[in-house]
């Protein structure tokens, strides 16, 4: 504010203040009667612009010093004078007596009143003295700037603030000083809080009012925020009283109420404890009072409560208490991120759940003995098997179905009442990989299933309720610990579906493909890729011949359509598809009809010429063929069209030469025909003894083939269907194996996994060159979990018999054992 | 003139040998003594009747200081403002009054 350079002197103060002395004792009159007036609420009367004048008089002349103190003194005396004793008139010997002791009736009632009026009177006294402060220190402005600058004193309402906790907050009440009005206050304000927790209605803003004047005093002048005495004396007292509260709360709900209710109750708990932090007391007690609800009643009890008999996590899953869940989730989630309990809880449930279904679906599996023994009359004794085998299937598929519903369940607990969690998901995935690979049969369940959906297609069901059945399917897939099982089983299963051409689609089979190669990996597919790619292959192969039949110009009208699956022997599984009865018979090949076997070699010498140095050999036990076949009774020719297995066509074709009437027993047609002997009954079977479809009379007229049996063409055969589909007995269809087939199904497996280990094995000691057992355990291990549960004894044994072909050495120290590769 | 809470926009500043202007609330609020001279919750007399007389200042010097609560007001939110231009003369008596009025 310098003035510019032109012209005129400074004038000087026409009338300075530093002339007229100052009498301070007059001027200090004048202001604490104004003082005075200001507690007494009577400021309106009062000039603000004369006080202020004064004041600031009193500061020019350097009596700031005297001028604080005297304040200081004034405020102490109005304060010890008027308004400590108008509080302790509130004071009645009720409010006195043991504060948490449970009076009665209209003791505690009159006791509730009396302290309401007197916290009322303590906060009403704070805001008044609050709001004279206010003004007083604006008067004394100029003495705070000053005061400040020396920076001695703390500011005189930061003084006034603290006089006000020392000469009313801290009044003592009794002998000794430990009990004070602020004490009294706080014990009264907690009464509150336990009322309104107990259901009472009370006055809110008059506690939150108290609340804030706690807020608004300091143990210390410097009024650092932590010495508030909101902080120092009341939060620690409301935070052990609701401990104390809460610890009771806990125990009686615990002992009295069902799990449902105690969640809900916590979770009210909560929200009420919030919503008095905001609307009651200070906010910044919010996550301190949760943490004490956290402690002692959801951490104490929340193991107790999930296991609760009849209530807990049990019975809330069983009947589907989706809220509750949720209660029960979100409360323990406040408490153990990892949710140990409900873990266990829910686990335990699946566990459970999931045992019976195998138990189940077991009991049906261990059925068929009993049967067995007793329908010894031989002919049933063949059939009762099958029946079972057959329910057997429909068991496996069931344990699948009810899996994916137990499943669908728990998905939907896990969304709707888990929000999603991370641990839950682990969780329930880990419970499900254990009860389901506590079934051995499971692969082979989980591949019936797919069977059964990828044949029939779902005759009852929409093309989307497959898809997803199937993509359930492959859900459960990958719970699986070995794949490698699966594998095995539904090769056979599509490999049968493919050759039977039972399966919806190719389409189909090849998404289905696709899907678990999304999900377990490409390495598990391939091999049933290759199924896929040899049927198309054959496909158009039998094309191409069809052409190169018609160049020939072949003229026979009788010609025999053929249409051949060439196989590659790696990828299709011979083995299973069918059984070995002994080796020596099914080696030999058998005998087809001259005209047939005409066909046979055509084809044989097309496909040699195309693909030089390979070998076909032929599997008559899985193809089909379609005869039109004529019976003539009366007069009356009938013609049908047949289909029959290649067994049962070559069959059929030796009767063409038979004059009527002839017979052929069983051990002419075997010997005729070179028909594995099992295969051959099957297929007798199914053509003598299936009323829709006999076309060959047997003599005698039992279920059992015998050798010396006697077959008939039947000319009186006839049917309301043109075309006939002849079903082998126990033939195309995949069903669940045998104890025999297991057996067989589990030394393969067990074969092929030995294998596997090797060559891991080596693939791991090929790049490490040495590695130490431990090592070579758990990298082996670590490699092999992707398609089964690799056995430690298996692997160890695989090592040994490394070591004895000298792939690998053992190295020098026997202490610490290892293995060095041999290249 | 404050009628019942809402206080007019305006309040008179009188000078100590009476000269009396009448200044926007909001400028004359510059001033931190005249603010809480003014404020309604502690409602003095001046608060009331929205009349402030300064006795220690002249109304030469008055007129400066209210000339420079509405330049303060106007450049409040601005930066790179001039100074405002004093006459010389007056300098010292405007310290005064600017120590008095803490501005």
């Amino acid at each position: 504010m310098l003035a510019k350079g032109r012209g005129g002197k400074i004038r000087a103060p026409r009338r300075g203040l530093t002339k007229d002395d100052v009498d301070f004792d007059s001027v200090w009159n004048t202001l604490s009667t104004a003082f005075l007036e200001i507690h007494s609420k009577n400021a309106s009367r009062l000039s603000f612009e004369e006080l202020f004048r004064n004041a600031y008089k009193l500061v020019l002349k350097k009596k700031q010093d005297f001028l604080y103190d005297r304040v200081v003194q004034l405020e102490e005396s109005w304060l010890r004078d008027h308004v400590r004793p108008r509080i302790l008139g509130f004071i009645t010997p009720t409010m006195t007596v043991g504060s948490l002791e449970q009076a009665t009736g209209t003791q505690s009632n009159e006791r509730r009143i009396a302290g309401e009026r007197f916290i009322r009177a303590v906060t009403d006294a704070f805001a008044d003295h609050q709001l004279s402060m206010g003004m007083i220190t604006d008067v004394l402005m100029y003495m705070d700037r000053v005061n400040s600058q020396d920076q001695r004193r703390p500011s005189i309402f930061a003084t006034a603030m603290a006089l006000f906790r020392t000469h009313v907050l801290r009044t003592p009440l009794s002998e000794d000083a430990s009990f004070d009005v602020l004490l009294l206050l706080e014990t009264v304000v907690l009464d509150m809080i336990r009322m309104e927790r107990s259901g009472e209605v009370i006055d809110r803003p008059l506690v939150r009012a108290c609340c804030y004047m706690l807020e608004g005093l300091y143990e210390s002048f410097t009024e650092d925020e932590s010495t508030k005495l909101y902080l120092t004396s009341f939060e620690p007292q409301f935070i052990a009283a609701s401990r104390q509260f809460y610890q009771e709360e806990g125990k009686t709900l615990l002992a009295e109420a069902d799990a449902s209710t105690f969640c809900t109750h916590a979770s009210r708990r909560l929200l009420e404890e919030t919503e008095r932090c905001q609307q009651t007391i200070s906010q910044i007690t919010e996550t301190k009072i949760k943490h004490v609800v956290d402690e002692e009643l959801i951490s104490t009890h929340i193991r107790d409560v999930i296991n609760m008999q009849g209530t807990g996590v049990k019975y809330m899953l069983d009947n589907d208490k989706i809220e509750d869940l949720a209660n029960v989730f979100d409360l323990i989630s406040r408490v153990d991120p990892k949710k140990v309990a409900l873990k266990d809880a829910v686990q335990k449930r699946v566990i459970e759940l999931g045992t019976d279904i195998n138990k189940s679906a077991n009991v049906i599996s261990e059925a068929p003995p009993q049967p067995r023994t007793a329908a010894k009359t031989g002919a049933d004794a063949k059939a009762a098997p099958e029946k079972t085998l057959s329910q057997q299937t429909q068991a496996a598929i069931a344990w699948v179905e009810q899996i994916l519903e137990l499943k669908n369940k728990f998905d939907r607990v896990w969304v709707e009442a888990f929000r999603r969690d991370g641990v839950m998901e682990k969780a329930l995935e880990i419970s499900f990989q254990d009860f389901i690979n506590a079934n051995d049969r499971s692969p082979e369940h989980l591949s019936l299933f797919l069977d059964e959906y990828l044949k029939r297609g779902g005759r009852d069901k929409t093309d989307a309720e497959v898809d997803a059945l199937l993509d359930n399917g492959i859900l459960l897939l990958q719970y699986l610990a070995n794949k490698d099982l699966f594998e095995t089983y539904y090769k056979k299963h599509m490999a049968k579906r493919l050759l039977m051409k039972k399966s919806v689609s190719r389409e189909m089979e090849r998404q289905m493909l696709s899907k678990m190669k999304m999900k377990i990996g490409n390495q598990f597919t391939q091999k049933l890729e290759g199924l896929i790619r040899d049927t198309e292959l054959s496909d158009s192969l039998s094309t191409q011949y069809k052409e190169y039949v018609n160049k020939l110009g072949d003229p026979d009208p009788r010609r025999i359509d053929l249409d051949c699956r060439v196989l590659t022997t790696t990828v299709w599984p011979f083995e299973t598809l069918f059984r070995a009865d002994n080796d020596d018979e099914s080696r030999r090949e058998c005998k087809f009809p001259a005209p047939v076997e005409r066909i046979r070699q055509r084809f044989q010498k097309f496909y040699l010429d195309k693909h030089t140095g390979r070998k076909l050999t032929w599997m008559p036990s899985l193809g089909d063929a379609d005869l039109r076949a004529t019976f003539t009774t009366g007069g009356k020719t009938r013609r049908y069209e047949v289909n029959v297995s290649t067994y049962g066509m070559v069959i059929l074709m030796l009767f063409n030469d038979l004059a009527p009437g002839e017979s052929l027993t069983t051990e002419q047609i075997a010997a005729e025909t070179n028909i594995p002997k099992h295969d051959l009954i099957r297929n007798l079977q199914s053509l003598s003894l299936v009323s829709k479809w006999r076309l060959l009379k047997k003599e005698p007229m039992s279920k059992d083939i015998k050798p010396t049996d006697k077959f008939y063409f039947n000319e009186d055969f006839s049917s309301q269907f043109l075309k006939i589909k002849v079903s082998v007995v126990a033939g195309g269809a995949n069903r669940i194996e045998n104890s025999e087939e297991r057996r067989a199904t589990q030394k393969r497996t067990d074969d092929e996994r030995g294998h596997v280990i090797e060559a891991a094995i080596v693939r791991i000691m090929k790049s490490r060159k040495t590695a130490s057992h431990s090592q070579l355990m758990t990298e082996t291990l670590h490699q092999l979990s992707g398609r089964f549960q690799p056995d430690v004894n298996m692997i160890k044994k695989k090592i040994e018999a490394l070591i004895d072909r000298e792939y690998l050495e053992r190295g020098s120290d026997p202490a610490k054992p290892t293995y060095n590769y041999l290249a | 003139m404050a009628v019942n809470g809402t206080p007019s926009p305006f309040v008179t500043l009188v000078s100590s040998d009476g000269f009396e202007f009448h200044v926007r609330r909001s400028a004359a609020c510059v001033s931190a003594t005249i603010r809480r001279m003014l404020d309604m919750q502690n409602n003095f007399s001046e608060a009331q009747t929205g009349i402030c007389h300064l006795e220690n200042i002249s109304g030469i010097v008055l007129e400066k200081v209210v000339e420079y609560f509405y330049y303060n007001e106007k450049h409040r939110n601005s930066e790179g403002v001039p100074d405002m231009d004093f006459p010389s003369e007056l300098c010292l008596e405007l310290l005064m009054a600017a120590d008095y009025l803490i501005t």
